[in-house]
């Protein structure tokens, strides 16, 4: 069994540095060929030639894409991702004060998701096209129909003309003072200086953004929770606990539940795709100052090294979505440990 | 006074605005330790009267009239508690199949000790997790699984189809019941773990003084199992009698259908097959297929799948190719087919080597209710192979041919599968295979899926068939009982190897291999002169060459047919 495991990880390891390696090659190079100038844009209209020039040397754009891409390969290895032409400053530096914005708003995000749409998608099922399958069918439609930006926009006017005291724009009231670090997660941060008042402003400001990413995973989750649910409930391994007497709630809750989630997590772990491509639109609506607007920033800027770093890194959040899927699936069905170790 | 008693029932169910009487006005009784058998086939409401006694209806079956009691206790006259109590230790049910009854994600314990938690609690016994262990530990060692607390450890996959069916009588047991209701136990296993089932089952009723009412569609079962016997149809008991008299004299003409349509394995009713004199079609020499797992950092070892065959299969022949699952016949087909490349030896069609009998062989599967695509009409479904075999103004024509020659209506060609009974799908599957015009046909259980009285009706066109169109059938199957009549030569297989071959009437007279005897010993049979007929396999030979059932945990399933 434990050389299975090992076999397994080392599988799995060797196709995510194949997959990164294709993508940033991908990206590197579609980066060089559209059409706009980043040096002439950085230094902007008044500049001369020679200073276009110079800039253009220094940056390296004058060498050839692929010795380009080695020389930025071999740097990005040593951990240095060069410098962004809009803050000036080490893309790594950026992606350290962004990142954590972004992280955050995705968890909660994900929680969000599964804590309504595993009850939600358990309920509807149980009680098939019975009133409460008919509302969570058309909710969830909703959700997976509406695209996030207009979510975003619609909860910002629901706030403004009910809640007028509600926050619909950036991470915290700055003059709270919010504290610094360890990891830059605010909720997490608020808790580790006792700052009660931070937390659950905090928390406040993430629930609009977070209710809009969310809304089309909900959405996606609860119809296949459903028919899954749905799927099983037919089963015969139901009947036989039915048949004697194990009560209804520990057969759906207990039995069902674990079965039926197999389905919902291996989405969730493709809807991570689709969640983190949402949220380039809805931290910009909710002036979030994240990853998302900074690489935002940076492709209409062609801020190269920047939008290198942005999407690597959102390449890696979503393998390693999907690696925690996998791990989790395979911690719920036996089966799989033994195919995933043959396969 | 009679333990179970029914009468008058009356059950509809109701769907899509329309309600349907499922069980008219039916009435019998279940004594104290006696064992009655209900038959019936799809659709008879048999399983819907178990559930009826249990009180797992649908939500969509209405009660409309009628009462059941179990030991004077009217069960509809009970609050929902007070049925629930009784599940499990009043009456149990042994569940159908052991495949598909346990949740693939909980170890088997775990069922076992969420069923005796809950029905301790509600019964009101406080149990501790360990007292509980012991039990359960105890009732699997009485339905003989010998190393106990490993198949407590075990995931569902991990056992064998026989153990998954003994555990699943455990569940019955767990908290000695008065009477087992068992719907038709061990149907899915293969012949020889389902006589070890049924003996099991009968020694249990036998030692523990319970009552028992068989649900089951086969006969033979019956005669092993029951004092009694209920032959219901549509929803009415039409006949029931003490064993005997409903065997020996069965008055009502259902009963009398049923009876015939079981093949017979030896005495005056038997059919001899012709033996064909042509040449063969296809030989097999010396065939051998090992599929091989690959590791990610060397070859693995392969899986002798089977080895050393020789068969030769001759024009017009009916051959059966018999052994239960996992014993590689269906690999062999494949290789008939080409559908398999064999890792060794030749294989040639009529003499000329080649790499199987691709052109030539057409397959009739064992369910048609999942090999017919359910989006597809009957004239969908036909004209995917005459899509390569006929010109499209020819089409209509030949398919209008083939439906007349697997006797069904024209009208047909609209129908989608749903609208078809089983045996009717069968022969849509079948005309599927003749539309290519092959020589050979792949039978692969073509008649396991249906009804007693429906396989028979299958068989008979099957045999006219092959005399008006001159074909040649393999065909693969566990019943020995429909090979012995079916077949013109037989092989049965074992472990990938072929053990015996010949003439049925050769076999079943004199059988060689002791795993043969087995074979045949295990099938039920419907007389007392059949039963002494039949070969005698003593307990070591049972044990060298019968899966056993009882100790080993298994392979995963999956990997078999």
């Amino acid at each position: 069994m434990g050389r299975q495991i090992i076999e397994g990880i080392l599988r799995r390891t060797a196709s995510v540095l194949l997959v990164l390696f294709v993508l940033s090659l991908m990206i590197f190079v579609l980066a060089r060929v559209v059409p706009g100038d980043p040096a002439r844009m950085a230094l902007g209209p008044s500049a001369t030639a020679e200073q276009v020039a110079e800039l253009q040397a220094e940056m390296g754009l004058d060498q050839p894409v692929i010795v380009q891409y080695g020389r930025y390969m071999g740097n990005a290895l040593r951990g240095d991702l060069g410098q962004s032409l809009v803050t000036n400053r080490p893309v790594t530096d950026d992606i350290a004060d962004f990142l954590p914005a972004t992280l955050e708003l995705v968890l909660v995000t994900v929680v969000l998701v599964f804590v309504i749409s595993v009850p939600l998608g358990v309920l509807t099922a149980r009680y098939r096209d019975r009133w409460v399958d008919n509302v969570g069918r058309f909710f969830s439609l909703f959700g997976v129909t509406i695209p996030s930006f207009l979510f975003a926009v619609g909860l910002q006017l629901l706030a403004g003309s009910f809640f007028p005291d509600w926050p619909i724009l950036g991470r915290v009231d700055y003059q709270l003072n919010a504290p610094d670090g360890p990891t830059g997660l605010l909720l997490i941060d608020s808790l580790a200086h006792g700052r009660f008042d931070v937390f659950v402003d905090a928390l406040q400001h993430l629930a609009f953004p977070a209710l809009a990413l969310a809304m089309a995973g909900i959405g996606q989750i609860t119809r296949i929770t459903r028919s899954a649910m749905i799927e099983n409930l037919r089963k015969d391994h139901v009947l036989t606990l039915r048949s004697f007497g194990v009560p209804e709630r520990v057969v759906v809750f207990r039995y069902l539940l674990k079965l039926s989630s197999i389905a919902p997590l291996t989405i969730m772990g493709l809807e991570f795709a689709s969640l983190i491509g949402n949220a380039f639109v809805v931290e910009m609506v909710f002036g979030w100052g994240g990853f998302a607007s900074y690489g935002l920033t940076a492709i209409l800027q062609k801020d190269l090294n920047a939008l290198m770093a942005v999407v690597l890194i959102s390449g890696l959040f979503f393998i390693f979505a999907n690696l925690l899927v996998d791990l989790a699936l395979s911690l719920i069905d036996p089966r799989l440990r033994l195919r995933g170790a043959k396969a | 006074m009679a333990l179970l008693d029914v009468k008058g029932l009356n059950i509809s169910f109701s769907g899509y605005g329309q309600t349907r009487q499922v069980l008219h006005d039916v009435s019998f009784s279940v004594g104290k330790s006696e064992r009655v058998a209900l038959i019936g086939e799809t659709g008879s409401g048999k399983s819907v009267t178990a559930k009826a006694i249990l009180g797992t209806l649908p939500g969509n079956a209405s009660v409309d009239s009628g009462a059941i009691a179990f030991d004077g206790l009217d069960l509809f006259r009970q609050s929902m508690a007070e049925r629930e109590k009784l599940k499990g230790t009043a009456f149990s049910i042994i569940m159908q199949d052991p495949l598909s009854s346990f949740n693939p994600v909980f170890r088997i314990g775990q069922h076992l000790d969420d069923v005796m938690y809950h029905a301790d609690r509600r019964r009101g016994v406080v149990s501790s997790a360990r007292e509980r262990k012991a039990r359960i530990l105890d009732t699997l060692r009485k339905v003989q699984l010998a190393d106990a607390q490993r198949v407590y450890d075990a995931w569902p996959f991990e056992l064998s189809g026989g153990m998954r069916q003994r555990v699943l009588i455990a569940l019955a047991l767990l908290h000695r019941p008065r009477m087992l209701i068992a719907d038709e136990p061990g149907t899915a296993l293969d012949v020889t773990t389902q006589d070890e089932i049924l003996r099991l089952i009968n020694r249990l009723v036998d030692d523990e003084g319970l009552s028992l009412l068989m649900i089951t569609h086969n006969l033979g079962v019956v005669r092993q199992t029951a004092d009694r016997v209920l032959v219901m149809r549509h929803g009415v008991i039409v006949e029931q009698g003490p064993l005997a008299q409903v065997f020996d004299a069965p008055q009502d003409q259902y009963t009398r259908d049923l009876m015939a349509a079981v093949p017979p394995l030896y005495g005056p009713g038997v059919t001899d097959q012709p033996v064909s004199d042509m040449p063969p079609i296809l030989t097999l020499t010396g065939v051998q297929k090992v599929y091989s797992k690959r590791g990610l950092f060397k070859t693995g070892e392969g899986h002798l799948a089977v080895d050393d065959i020789n068969i030769k299969v001759a024009h017009g022949e009916i051959f059966g190719l018999a052994g239960e699952s996992g014993s590689g016949k269906t690999t062999v087909a494949r290789m008939m087919m080409g559908l398999l490349e064999p890792t060794k030896g030749k294989i040639a069609v009529n003499g000329t080597p080649a790499t199987g009998a691709r052109r030539l062989s057409q397959i009739v599967y064992q369910n048609p209710g999942t090999s017919l695509n359910p989006k597809r009409t009957v004239a969908q479904t036909l004209a995917v192979p005459l899509a390569h075999t006929e010109a499209a103004a020819d089409r209509q024509a030949r398919m209008e041919e083939l439906l007349t020659l697997v006797r069904l209506p024209v009208s047909f060609l609209s129908k989608y599968p749903h609208e078809l009974s089983g045996g009717q799908k069968q022969r849509v599957a079948i005309a599927r295979a003749l539309a290519a015009k092959p020589r050979l046909i792949i039978l692969d259980e073509p008649t396991s899926a249906l009804d007693v009285s429906v396989q028979k009706t299958v068989i008979d066109l099957l045999l006219e068939l092959r005399e008006s169109l001159g074909l040649t059938y393999v065909i693969i199957s566990h019943d020995l009982s429909l090979m012995r009549n079916f077949c013109s030569r037989i092989a049965i297989m074992l472990k990938g190897r072929i053990v015996e071959q010949g003439t049925p009437a050769e076999v079943f007279a004199e059988t060689r291999h002791p795993y043969t005897r087995a074979l045949i010993s295990a099938i039920p049979v419907l007389t007392e002169a059949e039963q002494a007929q039949k070969p005698t396999v003593t307990e070591e030979e049972r044990a060298k060459f019968l899966v056993p059932t009882g100790a080993e945990v298994s392979a995963p399933a999956g990997a078999a047919e």
